[in-house]
């Protein structure tokens, strides 16, 4: 098996006069968690974005396994393996926790209309299983009491929890999440980042944005570090906080 | 007039309506498409109905002919729907109604022109009666809204159904989580576009005869109000609506004959309409029933005892 998952070859994207990403390289192989740091409107979500398929990039190509996605629309991403936690939750708020989860549910049988129509026994069967998979996703999540509940009831924070249960409940083989622990409570936010370290060592690579630093060096196999549209560092995390470099981007000072 | 002739007649209508009705609640109530075209798919339904049995083409056929042009003409807006925004998209298809309306009525060749057609009624026996007549009309149009109805409740209560909700609350969202939104669309554009289209065959074949102003945009606003009133999202409510609408409509038509009043009947028939579209989205915007969730086999079996949950992680 080829090492490298998800390639990022001089990707460029700008709105109006903004370079939001410009000519950014990277790589995310199999498996580990993957950080991506960088000051407010640095172009983490615009690069997460991009890769999604959500943006055309105005330049350069992105693969996965190898294939070239960069015009791949965002449902033929998730085909191949991908899936995303939003950085501001875009859930299904008048549906269920639990419906919100099983509609990210992998090779579903029962969405096709011909197999929903006339194929009942088929995706009754597999819903079981289905269920019982959201239910221990919710578990992790903390939100496995709340499955009945609207999502349009959750609070803020609940939200970013769920948001983060479905991009599980997709099973991918690289999952991006878009600052995951944002207004989640330290106890929780530190025992879901332990979960996802288990979880990628079954091979599933998480890419994450996050602005908890100390977390996600903690976590993190390896981080990439944007300022102002542009890869500016990647590393180890013990690296990235050695450099200097790295601190005066945040603060400001050229 | 025969007062239970009367009530059959209404009866059909109701029928007839209702199967409208719950294909715009397919594409509103639950994916979202704001269709306001839906004239033009009943109007395509009973003309091609009337100009098919008028070269002897057997009922069905008729019917189900109708329903194939009326989802291909589904299929055909479901492309713009898929970039323009949901406000322009209504326009666009409002329009189209009003097009196809104008068309056949200047078309002289095609369909009669403004003097349209006769269509022969679909079962007829010699000598029978108006309310036999009725009742034969009562059975197939009951018949077609039972086999829409199964069709758009059995999806709307299997992954399906999560589907093209997820697509009403969040497309974008949606994508990502792999549904690919513009087929899900267009087959729900086809779909309801099809049920209207026999329902268009079936309200010509009732009434024997098919003309340009039976295909006034009134009816799409007709058919919304029904949906709105009833409950978007919710199957039964919107047969609810239906049923409540259509009596509405003949109460007031009765009405008009006993009070005299300074305006024109139908005109004052046309406000209270609009009046009852407004405080229903103000007062009500859910409608009387409200949107009832997914329900698969599983869910339910789960929902009625929710303790099987617990216990499985004991
Ligand atoms: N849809 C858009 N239209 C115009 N400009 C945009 C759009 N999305 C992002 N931008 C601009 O692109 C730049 C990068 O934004 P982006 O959301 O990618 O930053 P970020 O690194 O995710 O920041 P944060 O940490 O605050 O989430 C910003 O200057 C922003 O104003
Ligand atoms: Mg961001």
């Amino acid at each position: 098996m080829e090492d490298t998952l998800l390639r990022i070859e001089e990707i460029s994207k700008h709105f109006g006069g903004v370079y939001a990403v410009n000519e950014v390289n990277l790589n995310v192989d199999h498996g580990g968690i993957w950080g991506l740091v960088g000051p407010n409107g640095s172009g983490k979500s615009t690069l997460f974005n991009t890769i999604l398929g959500l943006h055309k990039p105005d330049h350069g190509d992105i693969y996965f396994e190898d294939k070239c996605v960069t015009n791949l629309a965002p449902h033929q991403m998730y085909d191949l393996g991908l899936a995303n936690a939003f950085q501001v939750p875009r859930l299904f708020y008048s549906m269920t926790v639990l419906d919100n989860m099983l509609v990210a549910a992998r090779r579903q049988q029962g969405d096709k209309l011909f197999n929903g129509l006339f194929l009942r026994r088929r995706w009754q069967e597999q819903e079981k299983g289905l269920i019982s998979e959201a239910l221990d996703i919710l578990d992790i999540v903390g939100l496995d009491e709340l499955s009945f509940t609207p999502a349009k009831e959750l609070s803020g924070g609940q939200r970013k929890l769920l948001e983060l249960g479905r991009g599980l409940m997709a099973k991918p083989k690289l999952l991006l999440l878009d600052e995951p622990a944002a207004g989640i409570n330290p106890v929780l936010g530190k025992r879901i980042f332990e979960k996802l370290r288990d979880l990628s060592k079954n091979g599933i690579a998480f890419f994450i944005v996050e602005h908890r630093l100390e977390l996600l060096f903690e976590f993190a196999s390896w981080v990439y570090v944007m300022d102002k549209g542009k890869l500016v560092l990647a590393g180890e995390p013990k690296t990235i906080t050695d450099n200097p470099l790295f601190y005066s981007i945040y603060l400001g000072d050229e | 007039m025969d007062p239970l002739l009367y009530v059959l007649d209404l009866v059909v209508f109701i029928g007839i309506f209702s199967i409208v009705a719950i294909s715009l609640n397919l594409e509103f109530g639950f994916t979202g498409l704001a269709n306001f075209g839906k004239v033009a798919f009943f109007l395509i339904g009973a003309y091609t109905y009337a100009l098919l049995s008028n070269i002897g083409v057997p009922f069905f056929f008729c019917l189900m002919a109708g329903a194939v042009i009326a989802a291909a003409f589904g299929l055909l807006i479901s492309l713009p729907a898929l970039r323009l925004r949901a406000d322009y998209l209504s326009i666009a298809v409002l329009a189209f109604g009003e097009i196809l309306r104008l068309f056949v009525k200047s078309e002289d060749w095609l369909a009669g022109g403004d003097w349209g057609l006769t269509v022969a009624p679909a079962i007829s026996v010699a000598g029978v009666s108006h309310r036999t007549d009725a009742f034969i009309n009562i059975a197939l149009v009951y018949f077609c809204l039972a086999i829409c109805f199964l069709v758009i409740h059995y999806l709307a209560n299997a992954p399906y159904g999560r589907a093209i909700r997820a697509i009403r609350e969040d497309e974008v969202a949606a994508e990502a989580l792999g549904k690919n939104v513009s087929k899900y669309k267009a087959q729900v554009l086809m779909l309801g576009s099809a049920m209207t289209g026999i329902a268009g065959g079936l309200y010509v074949q009732y009434l024997h005869c098919v003309l340009p102003n039976m295909f006034m945009p009134m009816i799409t606003f007709t058919v919304w109000i029904m949906v709105l009133l009833g409950g978007p999202g919710n199957s039964w409510g919107v047969l609810l609506g239906a049923g409540l609408v259509e009596i509405f409509d003949r109460g007031t038509n009765i009405l008009k004959d006993y009070i005299s009043i300074p305006i024109d009947p139908s005109n004052l028939q046309y406000i209270l309409f609009g009046t009852l579209i407004i405080l229903i989205l103000l007062y009500r915007p859910q409608g009387l029933l409200k949107e009832s969730t997914v329900r698969t086999k599983v869910q339910r079996l789960i929902y009625n005892g929710r303790h099987t949950i617990k216990n499985r992680r004991n």
